[in-house]
């Protein structure tokens, strides 16, 4: 077994391999490139059609409207690619969101009600890690019980009815920091900052390692089995930011999630690069799709298509994105 | 790879621009609509032929005080809470029932069998039921007719011949009627608007929105029909579809109509957070407890659903009025109480009548 683990390329620095800055920033990042590419056009395209597509109003819906997916896009990224998946974190947010809910109108101070979800998302998650790590039972199948426990546990917990009567101070996904809209503040600082430590830590960069190539790592001194729990926890505080963000947005919580949430967010990794074999991508590539779903949402109703062609767009992305990894991968073998 | 992607979306694009000239669609259904008067004068009942079942053997219980269990689809929530005290507040009101409700704590068929048939052992003489399932639950109603009970369904109904009368809490006519009403009387009778719902497929939505259509073509031809979003049953995507829809029309768009219970709060609160409140009028379909904060800060000024108190109390009457035998197959109206006289449709339902409208001025009376 040869020990090739396959990193994200750091650029030697007296330019060995001398070229154009565009055609290294492709190589690299090509998956987000293209992502990036598509969202432009389309705002070319549809500011054409209706110049109201770009008034700021909608600017901020398109950006801030699915920042909650796109921090929970953060964490499945780290977990997708170890080589892992979890299908239960849409089933999650809902519960954590609950929770915060029910702890911000029974009286505990907000800061409380704000933290005690990532505090247990890391907490459930973690218990998933060690199942998927330690007992070496394949994570779609651990995720997929505790699909069914969370699902089934909200809706016996909470009898299907909402918590209305939020106090102001909670609803932090509606305020505005320097007049930009909290949720947007989350998705980026969270995305760059999740992007830099992944790039430049040890532990960050173990996460590729383990994906690239698990026996590699293991040869490499990686902690394989305590750094997947880890993985699994950190995946578990995203989900937890998410869902604040989920549940301060509008006055009422819900006591069920978007249908098919978990699948949104796996979609929107895969789409931003994330090989689903693991190994490669980036976190900026999953918050770049799914703005690039938000904005062929609004594109849609402003240029008046039915939301039909949402699914079939982002199906056609998600073959075309798929069938680019595994081209690259033959490329490289 | 990035090429072919891009040219993908461009010839997308394209195509949707040549699409922009066909007219937009509603999300209505293609079948046969009904529209109501638009004085609300009741339409003439089509003659169905009653399909209900019958008791066998029935003692005569004509005026004496007959004991009932109301089997909800589960106890505890708001929303059975109010159809419960419907049926007592009817019972007391009569003097001649003795009802209680029971029924199981989760929303589940089978302990709802085992609760109707402990009933029917222990003796009833009437059971009223709101079933969790219309196909499994008709066998044990049929046993209880079999046994000489009277048997009346309200809010969820079992197979026609496994009950006697049904109580229907609402038709799609009806509520479209009201939806559209309750439109016209904020945004005028010439104002323009759009609607937020679920998918274009779900049946009951597809359905009230091709009445509304035909109720609003009939009765407001100038209203303006902009566009049907979808929001899955999805509150954040229904919130940013209405924004959407806002930041598109801006002052051209008067109302938004909410076809579900997730999406009216969800477009309420992108009205309130865009400042929008008093420009934008938003109606729609909803629970009063999820849109009591909208209500409230008067942004929302009519929900429209049933009122679940009256549909037990009218359920408690139905009950009282075929065991004296005052309603029988081929009737065309019963009396119920202070609601006065309901009419019979469908053969062996009852209508509730017309949709409750919730404002600032009753919300608070009711907690689902």
């Amino acid at each position: 077994m040869t020990a090739a683990v396959d990193l994200p390329p750091i650029r030697p620095r007296n330019g060995a391999r001398r070229q154009g800055f565009l055609r290294r920033l492709f190589a690299d990042y090509g998956q987000e490139c293209v992502v990036l590419g598509a969202i432009v056009l389309l705002f070319v395209v549809v500011t054409f059609i209706n110049p109201r597509f770009v008034n700021t109003n909608n600017l901020i819906t398109i950006f801030s409207g699915n920042a909650y997916i796109a921090v929970a896009a953060i964490g499945m990224a780290m977990v997708i690619m170890t080589g892992n998946i979890d299908v239960s974190v849409g089933a999650l947010i809902g519960v954590l969101a609950t929770i915060a809910g029910t702890l911000a109108v029974s009286g505990y101070p907000i800061w409380f009600a704000l933290t005690a979800p990532i505090l247990v998302g890391m907490a459930v998650n973690t218990v998933i890690g060690v199942l998927v790590a330690y007992g070496r039972i394949p994570s779609i199948v651990v995720t997929l019980g505790a699909l069914s426990i969370l699902r089934g546990g909200l809706i016996g917990v909470t009898g299907g009815t909402w918590i209305t009567d939020l106090p102001p101070d909670f609803l932090i996904a509606q305020k505005r920091l320097f007049s930009i809209p909290v949720p947007l503040i989350f998705m980026i600082v969270l995305t760059v900052a999740a992007f830099l430590w992944m790039r430049y830590s040890a532990f960050g960069r173990s996460i590729y390692a383990i994906g690239g190539n698990p026996e590699a790592a293991v040869a490499t001194g990686i902690p394989v089995e305590r750094r997947l729990v880890s993985v699994f926890a950190i995946h578990g505080a995203f989900a937890g930011l998410a869902a604040i963000l989920f549940a301060t947005q509008l006055q009422v919580i819900q006591s069920t999630v978007p249908p098919n949430l978990e699948l949104t967010i796996i979609t929107a990794t895969v789409i931003g690069g994330v090989s689903i074999l693991g190994g490669t991508g980036t976190v900026i590539g999953s918050t770049l799709a799914t703005i690039l779903f938000a904005t062929i949402g609004s594109a849609l109703i402003f240029i008046n298509v039915s939301a039909y062609w949402l699914r079939a767009v982002i199906g056609l992305l998600i073959l075309a994105t798929v069938l680019a990894d595994m081209l690259r991968r033959r490329g490289r073998a | 790879m990035g090429r072919i992607v891009l040219s993908a979306i461009l010839a997308l694009s394209f195509s949707t621009s040549l699409s922009h000239a066909q007219s937009s669609w509603t999300g209505g259904d293609d079948l046969p609509t009904n529209p109501l008067a638009c004085d609300g004068t009741a339409a003439a009942a089509a003659s169905v032929p009653y399909d209900g079942g019958q008791p066998t053997n029935a003692p005569d219980r004509n005026g004496k005080t007959i004991t009932v269990v109301d089997v909800p689809k589960l106890v505890g929530i708001g929303y059975f809470n109010a159809t419960s005290k419907g049926i007592a507040d009817a019972a007391a009101e009569m003097g001649t029932m003795d009802a209680k409700t029971d029924g199981p704590s989760r929303a589940n068929i089978d302990d709802q069998i085992t609760l109707i048939d402990n009933y029917i052992t222990s003796g009833v003489d009437g059971i009223l039921f709101a079933a969790n399932d219309p196909v499994a639950i008709s066998p044990v109603l049929k046993k209880a007719l079999a046994a000489g009970i009277n048997v009346v369904g309200y809010d969820a109904n079992s197979e026609p011949d496994a009950r006697q009368w049904f109580v229907n809490q609402a038709e799609f006519n009806g509520i479209a009627k009201s939806m559209i009403d309750a439109l016209a009387a904020e945004i005028g009778e010439d104002g323009a608007f759009a609607i937020v719902t679920s998918t274009f497929t779900t049946p009951n939505q597809a359905r009230w929105i091709a009445e509304m259509e035909a109720y609003q073509a009939e009765c407001y031809p100038n209203m303006k029909w902009l566009e049907t979003v979808e929001a899955q049953e999805d509150n954040i995507l229904s919130f940013n579809q209405a924004n959407t829809l806002i930041n598109k029309y801006g002052d051209e768009m008067k109302g938004i109509l909410g076809m579900t219970s997730v999406a009216t709060p969800a477009a309420a609160d992108a009205v309130t957070q865009a400042g929008q409140c008093g420009n934008v009028a938003v109606v729609g379909l909803a629970t009063p407890n999820a849109m009591k904060p909208y209500v409230a800060s008067d942004c929302v000024k009519s929900v429209v659903l049933w009122n679940p108190v009256d549909l037990g109390y009218a359920a408690a009457y139905v009950l009282r009025a075929v065991a004296d035998g005052t309603l029988e197959p081929g009737a065309t109206s019963v009396e119920a109480g202070k609601l006065g006289e309901l009419q019979v449709i469908n053969g062996s339902e009852i209508l509730l009548g017309a949709p409750f409208v919730f404002t600032k001025d009753n919300i608070n009376d009711f907690d689902f």
